[in-house]
């Protein structure tokens, strides 16, 4: 079987302490693999940081409290957790190192073609009897070796033509690129959590912000810079979802304009150091409404308004002061409920957007009712063209010095894991000599890795050989 | 829909390929087989039509994107790449014995979709959040992984038939022909595991990196990043185990069943978990 034990090799190499041998132990190694999965698979069970809350009133108050000691609610970031991670990085450090002689010793390892032992039990699968002199053969050998291996070692002796070759001795690496790589990510995490900024902000249209909600300790942190929300724009597929969503956003640094840029979802926005993601929005508090004020004169403005916005009036005939917006007044539609101040006296009245179907519904209504009078403030008549959901924009604002540590750890995972999968290192022997006057080739081979792959690459070499031979005759 | 009601044909496919696999390894007859490795390529095909046909039909409805993005598609999609990876072992083989395995695995995928209470096989428009490049090739990943550890576990199931075949006293005996030896079946263990061990690797690679995108954070250990977490490390230990220990034969077979217990409980345990997975299953 394929099954080799390294132990004794190391054995006669140096004597070792307890301490290095318990940390260069694969149970070990295992025993951690197996620990950190089951903490993992613990943490899924409970919920996190704020949402345990919610299991405090359900629990016995001794319970709860003797689970929050325990880290329970938190044990991605528990000392457990990191005590098991500084185990493995440990335990990978010192495997690694207790191996790597080992390893750069078979890397350096030049194979020797008159080496008797990969011959010894040979099979006799692996051996033929071409119809060839052994100079003809040995000349096919080396052109198939030549072709398959790039490069070849010979040794002739009388009568005899010893050949070998090596492939794929990098692949003695590919597992140490896997385990650095966990290194890296162990690395990675570390620098993340301990340089890392995690914070989030809420910003209404035109807001500005130069302070982040601190997402871990629920602090607040300044930022050196501010920026504001131009514009917050969504747009929705005829069943409701959303189907983008992206805010205006403007960077100020000691308060000039720096830049100007759109965010959306998936397309984070790099400024000073910080990554801006477009993360998520809400309903703000009071509706938008859009205002048209017509004069006498013929002069049109339009205003977006909020409830509880003031405003002077463009001819300063007085101020104009928003009370209320309503989705659906009395079942006749959108509309504001509006105040205007002047020397004369307050005015209060509503600003419909259907005006002209309730007009046709109740002719006389500005009679009846005037306060449903648009027209009320002279020389203006407002109208209302339209009432809008207001939103505010959830920003995730991060900085992440670890993230470039794992991307790149990432990168050798993948690597070592392909060469491990697409390689592995073997030496092939091809011994032509004569018995009894017959020309006898034999094909042995070594891999520590892939017997299987072994086996199957020596009777393709040896289908070649013959056939090759078979053809030149 | 069209491509639903070709799909529906390509479950009725598989079980038959099934059941023609079945005879094949009770009666002993090379003959059965052949018809069922006809029979899954032309399911195969149908399926993969199908998938074009509903890819196409959703840039027609102006949401487009590839088919693989709520629980219909995917269940479907990891039959497909289940299939997939068994047409090209039987190729590469030569053998068809693992069939009565695996084919059983891609027909329930295949029939819980069109039968499964509360799935609806609507194309449906994507979210924000769901609308990225990475969408593609971290599902492709995954399940390419998922998939793998499913033949894996098909081969673990093959391993515990063949063991008791070699009991005389057993009653399977007599219902077991044409399967690989031993060896054979544990080296193949090994070799799907290491596949789906990449795939996996590159699925929760691919995934960080559109998390990174999407959340602003590689990793926010939500129940389903943590529960592929645990998946890897299950089969890193049966890699280790095997390597370093030189556990073989009934010790794998145990393993590559513990292992596919993680995978499904990452497909489709996790729901029950909050998540913010929870919108792409
Ligand atoms: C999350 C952590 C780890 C991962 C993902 C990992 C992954 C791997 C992989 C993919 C292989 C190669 C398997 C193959 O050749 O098919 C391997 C081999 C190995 N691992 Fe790990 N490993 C981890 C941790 C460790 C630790 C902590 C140790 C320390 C004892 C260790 C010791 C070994 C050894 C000795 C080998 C065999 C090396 C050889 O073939 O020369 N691994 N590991």
């Amino acid at each position: 079987m394929a099954y080799t034990s390294f132990s004794g090799e190391n054995l006669l190499t140096k004597k070792k302490s307890a301490i290095w041998s318990f940390f260069s132990s694969v149970w070990l190694a295992i025993a951690l693999l197996l620990l950190i999965a089951l903490i993992a698979m613990i943490g899924t069970l409970f919920p996190h940081r704020e949402a345990a809350a919610e299991l405090a009133v359900r629990m016995p108050q001794g319970l709860f409290s003797f689970l929050q000691k325990m880290q329970v609610f938190d044990l991605y970031h528990s000392v457990w957790f990191f005590v098991l991670m500084g185990l493995l990085a440990c335990n990978l450090v010192i495997c690694s190192l207790d191996r790597l002689p080992t390893a750069l010793r078979r890397f350096r390892a030049k194979p020797d073609p008159r080496d008797p032992v990969p011959f010894k039990n040979l099979p006799e699968e692996n051996i033929f009897y071409p119809e060839s002199d052994v100079k003809k053969a040995a000349e096919a050998a080396i052109h198939l070796l030549k072709k398959k291996y790039h490069s070849f070692q010979q040794a002739d002796e009388p009568g005899s033509v010893h050949l070998c070759a090596q492939k794929g001795r990098f692949a003695h690496f590919g597992v140490y690129m896997v385990h650095l790589s966990v290194l890296g990510f162990i690395c990675g995490a570390v620098i993340g959590s301990v340089l890392g900024i995690e914070g989030a902000v809420k910003m209404l249209e035109g807001e500005m912000v130069s302070s982040i909600d601190l997402r871990n300790s629920g602090g607040t942190m300044p930022l050196h810079f501010s920026v504001r929300c131009d514009k917050f724009t969504i747009k929705r597929y005829e069943n409701g979802a959303p189907k983008i969503f992206q805010s205006d956003l403007t960077f100020f640094i000691n308060g000039r304009e720096v830049r100007s840029t759109k965010l959306f979802v998936n397309h984070p926005v790099e400024f000073e150091g910080f990554s801006f993601y477009q993360a998520s929005y809400g309903p703000a508090p009071g509706k938008k409404a859009t205002l048209a004020l017509l004069r006498a004169d013929g002069r049109r403005d339009i205003v977006n308004v909020l409830a509880g916005y003031t405003f002077k009036l463009p001819g300063k005939e007085g101020t104009f002061q928003v009370l209320r917006v309503e989705d659906n007044m009395m079942q006749m539609g959108p509309a504001i409920k509006v105040a205007v101040r002047s020397e004369k006296g307050t005015v209060t009245f509503w600003v419909f957007r259907e005006i002209d179907r309730i007009r046709k519904m109740i002719p006389d209504v500005f009679e009846q009712v005037p306060v449903f009078n648009p027209g009320l403030f002279r020389p203006y008549t407002f109208s209302l063209l339209g009432i809008e959901e207001k939103y505010y924009t959830g920003l995730l604002v991060n900085r992440d010095p670890g993230a470039p540590v794992v991307a790149l750890s990432a990168v050798f995972l993948i690597c070592g894991l392909m060469i491990i999968l697409f390689s592995y290192a073997r030496q092939i022997w091809i011994r032509i000599d004569q018995v009894n006057g017959r020309v006898r080739i034999g094909i042995a081979g070594r891999s520590i890795r892939n017997q299987v792959g072994l086996k199957r690459e020596m009777r393709h070499l040896l289908a070649q050989l013959e056939n090759n031979l078979e053809n030149s005759k | 829909m069209i491509n639903t009601a070709i799909l529906s044909w390509v479950t009725f496919i598989y079980f038959g390929a099934f059941v023609f696999y079945l005879f094949r390894m009770i009666l002993g007859r090379e003959f059965g087989g052949q018809l069922a490795s006809w029979m899954t390529l032309i399911g195969f095909i149908a399926q993969s039509i199908a998938l074009i046909i509903r890819w196409k039909t959703s840039y027609d409805l102006g949401i487009g994107h590839a088919p693989m993005t709520n629980f219909y598609e995917s269940l479907i999609f990891f039959a497909w790449t289940v299939v997939f990876l068994y047409l090209l072992m039987e190729w590469r083989l030569k053998n068809r014995s693992i069939g009565v395995f695996v084919m059983p695995a891609a027909f329930l995928m295949m029939a819980y979709a069109s039968i499964g209470p509360g799935i609806s096989n609507r194309i449906e428009p994507l979210i924000p959040a769901l609308q990225s490049n990475w969408l593609t090739s971290h599902v492709l990943t995954c399940f390419m992984g998922y998939a793998a550890f499913t033949v894996t576990f098909a081969l673990g199931i093959m391993f515990f038939l063949r063991k008791a075949a070699a009991h005389d006293s057993s009653g399977v005996r007599g219902l077991i022909h044409m399967l690989p030896s031993e060896d054979q079946i544990d080296e193949l263990i090994y070799s799907c595991a290491t596949l789906g061990f990449i795939f996996l690797t590159l699925g929760i690679v691919t995934g960080s990196v559109w998390a990174h995108y999407a959340w602003g954070s590689y990793w926010s250990w939500d129940p389903k990043e943590t529960w592929s977490l645990i998946t890897w490390l299950a089969y890193a230990m049966m890699l280790h185990v095997r390597l370093m220990r030189g556990w073989r034969g009934l010790r794998m077979a145990i393993m590559a069943i513990i292992g596919f217990a993680c995978v499904l409980f990452t497909y489709l345990g996790v729901n029950l978990l909050p998540s913010l997975h929870s919108y792409l299953i």
